[in-house]
């Protein structure tokens, strides 16, 4: 599974928040997308998911486009939002059900998946709560839970780590890291710098819409000529250009 | 304070009219107009029928003028950020609150007014009371009225209870047994004691706030909960965004559901059957207007007007619908997954038409019940059968349809 972002511009109605930009996300890899408050992390998110459409640019999964084959496409990607998205009138089973029928997987399959993956985030004993009765971060472990019970080749992870507790993080980096060892690719935008360094294989740092650097941890030392340095020294430095 | 609570007003006022605009504005008042002359016609054969006092008259008198009573809140406007930012300024929201209570004062007056006006024929006739003994009662329900507000008033600083007892329960005895001296033997009782209660709480008003502590979060989901029961009640005629509606299990509903195939054509109507049954909002609109069209039905003896309720009924329940189809499609994760918008208009279908077709079956019982097995009632059922019909298979896919081509779901 490979995701091309090509000269990508777009936003929210006449305002364009990002500005011709590019990236790949290749096959096996996990991806972080960095970036200040409003630098368009999110924008990008809903770009490549379909929320919204580009003003120009190309977004291609494994070659091909939203247009060219709608679903085909959405059965490609796996999307875990930042605020929690629940149907407020059915039960977290249901939430699994109704996941299993849209993606048209395998019953007992993905059940068994979803079962693992319910029990990981210890939800298994709450399958017949409705979404009003979970905290915040009980509703993001449904999210992920749909998400990665599907058979999708790309996850997309927005802000994963805020609002999730320390063992839910391991947890859902063990599930990141056993998607990679099956060859699927994971898009993940954070704030928590050190947690996204030891994890992902390459960075996208992103700046007013446009993407200042690229690469692994070494090419980005080298780019920002900070040989000793950690993300957050790289982050730092990047916003301070704009002063 | 005095000037937030007028922007709050002018801004709550505005709101209010608009709604009130989109209400008269819509079919829907259409329904209520049948209903309002329906009710009126049965009024007026009713006081027909009663030639001399009724052994109920009195009990009946008391319990309508006791509930109307209880009509109306004290609107204070509160917001949920209010908790966060105006904290420091708790002291001087005493006089926030006292605006807020003499502008809430007005729709209970109305109500009362009114009631008492309509039920003036009734308590003349059946419960032998005089026009001077009305108008000396509904003086005192409006005193009992304004000491319940203060009530209310009390509750916002934690004191709705004095020395361990209810406040609002002992005026509802004194109100109570007011109304059961004042109907029976001598009517000016109500006003006398109404006005002594509000005399003693609008004279202790501030020394009682002052000793209490204002209960931020029980003032402010209070205030939400009122707002909801208005914002509800224009969700009946219109769409009013930010009505969260609750939602119930009924897990004894649940073999409704059995027909439903797990496959991905039905993906929408496994969420969308759930929803109607489980979202009191959708539920509950069924409900009402059934078992209106239902009660209505089985009284009204005019083919004609029996012919208009069965059609605007179904027709209204369908319209009604809608927007649950209109707020499932504003989730964003229903567009993350591989459906097509026609498999989501088909299975909304569905429902529908299985909505109505209910619908109309309860309605085909109770035109049986008043017109039994003739022509006049098939008329009645095949037209709710067309309206049905239509409703289901050609004016709801092309109302869906436009919505889902206009925005971009």
């Amino acid at each position: 599974m490979t995701l091309e972002i090509k000269e990508l511009t777009g936003g929210y109605g006449q305002v364009s928040v990002l500005k011709k930009e590019t990236f790949t996300v290749e096959d096996g890899q996990v991806v972080g997308l960095i970036g200040l408050n409003g630098a368009g992390k999110s924008t990008t998110i809903k770009h490549i998911i379909g929320l919204l459409t580009p003003r120009s640019g190309q977004i291609l999964i494994d070659g091909m486009s939203l247009h060219d084959n709608v679903e085909a496409y959405r059965k490609k990607i796996a999307y875990v939002p930042e605020m929690p998205i629940l149907y407020p009138e059915l039960t977290l089973k249901e939430h699994i059900e109704m996941t299993i029928m849209a993606y048209g997987l395998d019953h007992d399959k993905t059940w068994e998946n979803a079962n693992e993956l319910l029990k990981t985030f210890r939800l298994d004993n709450k399958l017949d709560w409705f979404p009003q009765n979970f905290s915040k971060g009980m509703k993001q472990k449904v999210m992920i839970v749909c998400a990665f019970m599907t058979d999708a080749r790309l996850f997309i992870i927005d802000e994963p780590f805020t609002g999730l507790d320390p063992l839910a993080v391991n947890d859902l980096l063990n599930i990141v890291e056993s998607k990679k060892q099956a060859g699927c690719s994971v898009l993940m935008s954070t704030h928590i710098l050190a947690t996204v360094q030891n994890h992902a294989d390459k960075f996208v740092l992103l700046n007013h819409g446009q993407v200042r650097a690229d690469g692994t941890m070494d090419q980005l030392k080298d780019k920002f000529d900070m040989k000793d340095a950690n993300l957050d020294d790289i982050y730092i430095k990047m916003s301070n250009e704009d002063l | 304070m005095k000037e937030l609570w007028k922007n709050r007003l002018r801004r709550h006022q505005v709101d209010q009219f608009k709604y009130l605009r989109l209400i008269f504005n819509d079919n829907f008042v259409l329904a209520f107009i049948v209903l309002i002359g329906a009710l009126g016609f049965w009024y007026s054969n009713f006081l027909g029928t009663i030639k001399h006092e009724l052994l109920m008259g009195k009990p009946v008198v008391i319990l309508i003028l006791l509930l109307i009573t209880q009509v109306g809140r004290i609107a204070t406007l509160l917001e949920d950020p209010d908790s966060t930012f105006l904290l420091v300024k708790e002291k001087e929201f005493y006089q926030y609150f006292k605006s807020a209570l003499n502008y809430s004062i007005t729709i209970p007056v109305v109500a009362i007014v009114i009631v008492n006006f309509l039920l003036s024929p009734f308590a003349f006739t059946a419960a032998g009371l005089s026009i001077l003994d009305i108008c000396l009662i509904a003086a005192g329900l409006v005193f009992f009225k304004l000491t319940f507000l203060n009530i209310e008033m009390f509750k916002i600083y934690g004191q709705e209870q004095i020395s361990g007892m209810n406040l609002k329960l002992i005026l509802n005895i004194f109100l109570v047994v007011s109304l059961i001296i004042s109907v029976y033997w001598f009517s000016p009782v109500t006003l006398i004691i109404g006005l002594i209660t509000f005399v003693i709480a609008q004279m202790n008003n501030k020394k009682i706030c002052e000793s209490g502590q204002m209960q931020w979060q029980q003032a402010i989901s209070d205030e939400n909960q009122r707002m909801f029961r208005v914002k509800r009640f224009y969700n009946l005629f219109t769409d009013v965004p930010g009505v969260n509606s609750k939602i119930k299990r009924r897990k004894w509903l649940d073999f409704v559901f059995n027909g439903i195939k797990p496959v991905q054509k039905n993906t929408y109507l496994y969420l969308f059957a759930r929803g109607f049954v489980r979202n009191n909002e959708y539920i509950g609109l069924f409900m009402r207007l059934t078992v209106i069209q239902a009660i209505m039905l089985a009284l009204i003896d005019n083919f004609y007007i029996s012919l208009i309720v069965e059609m605007l009924f179904i027709y209204l329940v369908g319209f009604q619908l809608k927007p649950y189809f209109k707020e499932v499609m504003l989730n964003m994760m229903q567009r993350l997954y591989p459906v097509t918008g026609k498999d989501k208009i088909t299975d909304f279908t569905k429902l529908s038409v299985f909505v109505l077709c209910v619908q109309w079956i309860i309605s085909a019982i109770a035109i049986f019940y008043k017109f039994g097995l003739s022509v006049n009632s098939l008329i009645i059922i095949a037209a709710g059968l067309a309206v049905l019909l239509f409703v289901g298979y050609f004016y709801m896919p092309r109302q869906l349809k436009k919505y889902l081509d206009n925005g971009a779901y």
